[in-house]
């Protein structure tokens, strides 16, 4: 044993590749195993009952029994919970005792123990991959739950493969890779923002992306936010000057990821730096222009004869081809629209000797390297004209939450006056639609709860009550999900307030011609009558959805996605800001909807995790690396471009081409492995031979 | 003192036990109701979206909602001996909008078939089959109609059974298979006398 962790990589490697060939040339005998020039394979086979989720449906003793007669098992065990520090003692105790070459245990997912095994593994003084698990939990006991004769059957199956695989397995050694010490975020809301300066204050050198002109998302468009009723902008400002000013963050806006190559640790994100039509002054001076530059004095727009309407305004206000959001933006930068510019010249003329404006600038492109990425992409709202009942586009007077936020704020298109956008006049009956496009599961609207609206929409209940004497606000729900800190008291507060609650959900609108005004139909479920009542106003509280470049961006990082759209976690529960991409982390609404609170905690979560491999140092890789046996390898290169991760390669030896692996980039896929027309590759841990035993064991029931 | 007309009678009624008791309802008719109806009841959350949506329910005690609930909790005699059970006009409004994907119109046919298993069925209902059996239309045409369609240029008579009697045969057939006929004529001599 001892011999074996003095093992150097090199020489293991060699090792592996001379018993990878013998192996090959006679697949799947015992005698083909990796191990043989040591000494014959003796297994341990250990069965968890795990409490009666396993014991409840499969018959311990008869696998225990069975896994006995296995070829190489040399000891079998069963013990109440494998995973407990004595389960885990049997193992170690086991392996010393009977010099054993293999463990086989048959519990739950690897997904769950495979680490606590391989450290028990270890500590006994095997090499911690000569351990493999066979799931007899989730895959057997909880699925077949009420048949016990077929369960116990398949987990005498599952032993066996294991035990096949378990005959043959070869130490391997982990691979360490340095990590760079910077980090890339990827969106700056406030998810994106609050990471960034996690990141940055932990010391650590971080790139803020952000595809829009300025930093704030969507929580600089609110007006206020529940339930402390603070104003948004007044507490998001704060952080927005912080990230403009942290020496540790690179704010780069009107950006995009275009390409991501490489892996944790060594990631090189090519960005796209849209063309801004404007020069900050750092790139000024660059340029040679002394003292010139954009200082964000709004001469430009005062020119401009193009009129658009502003996206951060929801449309409802206009701005010029060449813009700025709303005043408090950082940077404070104007950028020029492209699409709607005239290039007539009157902004260059009246920017005079700043000489900030470049008409003719084209899109750049910059490479970066950073070791740990996040994503927080955040979200767009559910296009809810497409529930038609609603009437949203065709009715003047219904709108949605987002505009509402824009009506009612102070720095808004009316000065925070609430009024119908058919007339100007202010509302006196305002109805709240919640779950506008939510829990549908029709397959036109989304069928997750949005999570946030019903406070929001508690909230603009208030607003409006605050702002405009004798108006009443109804509230069309189903349910009220006040489930944060002090919600349910806001709940009550609201009613109290005056708010009118109906529980029911607002089945369709309908206009009067005329006036402009809406009935909406609901059925008062509380009270067993169908209600309809006449609005002069109706803010559906739409749905969310993920934002539109999400599905772009995360297959650039690698990172699945639910069915619903929303990037996937590693585990709901344990691993809610990692991904399956190592180095890849999630922050805020793109992983789920997340009210503020919620999505600022996640985001201190993601820099967290993301800072953890950079303070390290170094990550170390699963050895699972395809390996090239070069004497069979006849330098075809075909399977070069069959690599999804451009981690193979051709390199001369000894005179004639053979494949090239970079381990660190190997994902093990076995995509290479798999095609290789002169079965020159070695997957480790996932070899050809390990596959056909377990293959056979299965098929033959164990007879060779 | 006279006692009130019906006393003590209308205060039993009134302080009866209201409660849903376990047995009140039968699992069987929650299954045999999604399995005619091939649509999802057990899914309904009770938004009122249904009730909201139908034409019937502001003009009558007919709430569809509460139909669909009877069905997700197997109140089958309450659900059966309802006469708001003939009152859906099958506009399928509700099915259009229902948030859950549900088509309660389809779970008012599958119970109004249950129902009249049991022989509860309205008697304009069994006179429609009748009418049906008789000339091949529920509502058959009239003199007024026929009048109009001359007016507008149409034949008296559609190009239905009205115009081809010979098909009646058919469509009797088809009612005779399903014993619906014979079936409305008992009820409707049962009840008539």
């Amino acid at each position: 044993m001892v011999e074996k962790k003095t093992k150097k990589e090199t020489s293991a490697k060699k090792e592996t590749k001379k018993a990878a060939a013998a192996a090959t040339s006679q697949a799947a005998s015992p005698a083909a195993s990796p191990a043989a020039p040591q000494k014959q394979a003796k297994v341990g086979v250990f069965i968890c009952h795990c409490g009666t989720n396993i014991a409840g449906s499969i018959d311990i003793k008869a696998v225990q029994e069975y896994a006995a007669t296995l070829p190489n098992v040399a000891h079998v065990d069963n013990y109440q919970y494998q995973c407990s520090t004595p389960g885990q003692k049997k193992i170690e105790d086991a392996i010393k005792e009977k010099g054993l070459t293999g463990i086989v245990v048959a519990a739950c997912s690897p997904r769950l123990h495979e680490p606590t095994f391989r450290t028990a593994t270890k500590e006994g003084g095997l090499n911690p991959f000569r351990f493999e698990m066979a799931n007899i939990r989730e895959q057997n006991a909880w699925v077949h739950m009420h048949d016990r004769e077929g369960a116990t059957s398949k987990a005498k199956d599952a032993v066996r493969i294991a035990v096949a695989k378990a005959s043959l397995l070869q130490d391997l050694f982990p691979k360490a890779v340095k990590v760079e010490k910077t980090a890339m975020v990827v969106g700056a809301g406030v998810a994106g923002m609050q990471a960034a300066l996690d990141l940055a204050n932990a010391g650590i050198k971080t790139y803020l992306i952000e595809k829009s002109p300025t930093i704030g998302g969507r929580m600089s468009q609110l007006d206020k936010t529940f339930p402390t009723l603070d104003c948004s902008q007044c507490i998001l400002t704060p952080k927005m000057v912080d990230v403009g000013r942290a020496p540790n963050i690179n704010l780069m806006t009107y950006t995009e990821v275009d390409s991501v190559e490489g892996f944790i640790g060594n990631f090189d994100i090519t960005l796209r730096k849209k063309a801004r039509g404007v020069l900050t002054p750092k790139e000024a001076e660059a340029k040679g222009i002394v003292g010139g530059g954009c200082n964000g004095c709004g001469d430009c727009e005062g020119v401009c004869p193009v009129v658009q309407p502003n996206p951060f305004e929801m449309g409802m206000k206009p701005r010029k081809a060449i813009y700025i959001y709303h005043p408090q933006v950082v940077p404070l930068i104007y950028t020029i629209d492209f699409e709607s510019c005239i290039k007539c010249g009157l902004c260059v003329t009246s920017c005079g000797d700043k000489k900030a404006i470049d008409l003719e600038m084209k899109d750049e492109f910059e490479k970066v390297k950073v070791g740990t990425a996040i994503l927080a992409v955040g979200f767009d709202l559910f296009p809810i004209e497409k529930k038609e009942e609603w009437g949203y586009k065709k009715f003047d007077n219904v709108v949605t939450s987002l505009e509402f936020e824009r009506l009612i704020c102070a720095s808004g298109p009316t000065g925070g006056h609430l009024v119908r956008p058919s007339d100007g006049v202010t509302p006196k009956k305002v109805a709240f639609v919640l779950c506008a496009g939510s829990r549908d599961n029709t397959g036109v609207g989304k069928p997750y709860c949005s999570r946030f609206c019903c406070m929001y929409s508690l909230k603009h209940a208030h607003q409006i009550i605050e702002k405009i004497p004798g108006v009443i606000p109804y509230i069309f729900y189903m349910d009220i999900r006040s489930f944060g800190k002090a919600y349910e008291e806001f709940y009550y507060r609201i009613q109290d307030e005056g708010a009118k609650f109906i529980r029911g959900r607002v089945s369709h609108i309908l206009e009067n011609p005329e006036t402009k005004n809406l009935t909406v139909f609901a059925d008062d479920t509380l009270l067993d009558r169908p209600v309809q009542i006449d609005f002069d106003m109706v803010v559906l509280a739409a749905a969310v959805q993920p934002s539109e470049d999400t599905n772009r961006t995360r297959k650039l990082f690698g990172v699945s996605c639910s069915m619903d759209g929303w990037l996937l976690e590693a585990h709901p529960k344990l691993n809610p800001c990692g991904t399956t991409t190592a180095g890849v982390f999630l922050a805020g609404v793109c992983q789920g909807p997340k009210d503020i609170p919620d999505t600022v905690a996640s985001a201190e979560g993601a820099a967290s995790a993301a800072s953890i491999p950079i303070h390290k140092g170094e990550v170390e890789l699963e050895p699972y690396f395809a390996q090239c046996m070069e004497e069979k390898c006849a330098g075809c290169g075909l399977c070069v471009n069959l690599c999804p991760y451009t981690a193979l390669a051709l390199v001369e030896k000894e005179g004639r081409k053979v494949m090239q692996v970079t381990e660190a980039k190997c994902k093990g896929c076995g995509t290479c492995g798999g095609f290789c027309p002169g079965g020159a590759i070695w997957m480790q841990h996932f070899a050809t031979p390990q596959i056909m035993a377990q293959i056979d064991a299965f098929l033959l029931g164990g007879e060779q | 003192m006279a006692k009130a007309k019906g006393y003590p009678e209308a205060l039993e009624t009134k302080l009866r036990d209201r409660a849903l008791h376990a047995d009140d309802s039968n699992p069987q008719f929650t299954k045999t109701v999604e399995e005619i109806s091939r649509t999802i009841p057990h899914m309904c959350f009770q938004c009122g979206t249904c009730t909201s949506s139908c034409p019937s329910a502001p003009r009558s005690s007919y709430r569809i909602r509460k139909f669909v609930r009877r069905v997700v909790l197997g109140l089958e005699n309450e659900a059966l001996t309802d006469p708001d059970l003939w009152l859906c006009t099958t506009c399928y409004s509700c099915t259009d909008r229902c948030p859950r994907d549900i088509a309660p119109t389809d779970t008012i046919m599958a119970m109004r078939n249950l129902a009249f298993k049991r022989d509860i069925i309205p008697i304009n209902f069994l006179k429609t089959v009748q009418a049906i059996y008789k000339s091949g239309h529920g509502v058959p045409n009239n003199d007024v109609n026929r009048a109009a369609r001359v007016k507008l240029g149409l034949t008296a008579d559609p190009p239905t059974t009205h115009m081809y009697p010979e098909y009646i045969k058919g469509i009797q057939k088809i009612i005779d298979h399903y014993k619906l006929k014979e079936n409305a004529d008992r009820i409707i001599k049962e009840a008539e006398g």
